[in-house]
């Protein structure tokens, strides 16, 4: 908790620097959580190239927000909130709606498997890459804040106040949300054990 | 121990349990539960599934040229800023004094072209009859009369009035 609390600061800090102009302080952020968000947006909308346009437009809105910005609340929980906000507004504007018709087919730039050394027989990389679709599927059918939070609970290894907070809901709602999204991933997905 | 799966709240201790993140003490009374009870099993094994699922999908690495991409839109973005307030900055200062300039000549113009106030027209004498009571008007007849006879008896010539 002191790390997280240390960690908060530090963020906040380097915002607030920002804030006064300094642009060093905003690529060390960038570089912090570039892949934490993009990550989170490639799980959300399924398509590369879609996260990384919605992240592009996070990391703007951070830049264009810096002049008001106030350390009220975690900077990751800010940061999360515009990335869930505009993730969950690209599910509604149906941008990715073709990827998810193609959940079949390999994303282009986006590593089917990450494959080690001992290198799987090629029926052994089939399976994992039905697998893998089977996970995408199960995750793509979930409603939009489900998704978000599940997203933020497993990867993020967010705590459901966080969650609560970047969601703007309560925490006992967080917990519905997440009871309700894991029992439709085990319905799906607990054949996989 | 409560069935945690008695109330949807409960479920988070589950849910700790098959992440591997619940603490010593919780899980020594969750696995004594478990013991007894299918239900709280069956959830354990199916969403210790659904996490090894999900630690599977592992995200692509971000674009290489991310940051330059990014960076490009913020310089655009700052450009695009300085080119309206240096547009707005040559618009104040190239506008500003002719369209000054243009404003006080019309402003002389009008006040010069200004129509002079409209004179009062003088009262017409029948409008101070017209405000007189028939009264007024019976008395005035009376009194030139009474005048009339007057400048009779003053007729020159004659030392004496006629009375």
């Amino acid at each position: 908790m002191g790390g997280a609390t240390a960690a908060l600061d530090y963020d906040a800090e380097l915002m607030l620097r920002v804030k006064d102009g300094d642009g060093e302080s905003f690529a060390a952020l960038l570089e912090k959580h570039r892949s934490p968000v993009v990550h989170f947006l490639y799980r959300m909308v399924q398509q590369q190239a879609v996260a990384e346009e919605l992240a592009q437009e996070v990391f703007l809105r951070v830049y264009r927000s810096r002049g008001t910005y106030e350390p009220t609340a975690k900077f990751t929980t800010w940061l999360f909130r515009i990335a869930t906000h505009l993730a969950l507004n690209s599910l509604r504007d149906g941008r990715n709606e073709r990827s998810q018709e193609r959940l079949d087919e390999r994303s282009e730039g986006v590593p089917a498997l990450q494959v080690e050394d001992r290198r799987p027989s090629v029926e052994q990389s089939m399976v994992r890459q039905a697998m893998l679709d089977e996970v995408r599927r199960a995750i793509a059918a979930l409603p939009g804040k489900q998704r978000a939070a599940v997203l933020m609970h497993k990867y993020r290894e967010m705590e459901y106040t966080q969650i609560a907070n970047v969601l703007n809901c309560s925490e006992s709602a967080v917990k519905s949300l997440l009871f309700r999204a894991y029992e439709t991933l085990r319905a799906r997905l607990a054949h996989m054990a | 121990m409560k069935c945690p799966l008695e109330t949807r709240e409960d479920a988070e201790i589950l849910v700790a349990y098959s992440s591997r993140v619940l603490n010593g003490g919780d899980t020594e009374l969750l696995e004594a539960h478990l013991q007894c009870c299918s239900a709280c099993r069956e959830f354990v094994s199916g969403q210790r599934a659904v996490w090894e699922a999900l630690d599977g999908w592992e995200a692509a690495p971000v674009s290489a040229d991310f940051n330059r991409r990014l960076y490009a839109r913020m310089a655009r973005e700052v450009s695009w800023w300085q080119r309206m307030r240096g547009r707005m900055g040559l618009l104040l200062v190239y506008r500003a004094l002719p369209v000054a300039a243009v404003a006080a000549l019309v402003a002389v113009g009008v006040l010069l072209e200004r129509p002079a106030p409209p004179r009062v027209p003088p009262q017409p004498v029948t409008a101070q009859v017209d405000g007189l009571q028939p009264d007024q008007v019976v008395h005035a007849l009376d009194e030139m009369e009474v005048l009339d006879q007057f400048n009779h008896l003053m007729k020159p010539g004659s030392s004496t009035p006629r009375m």
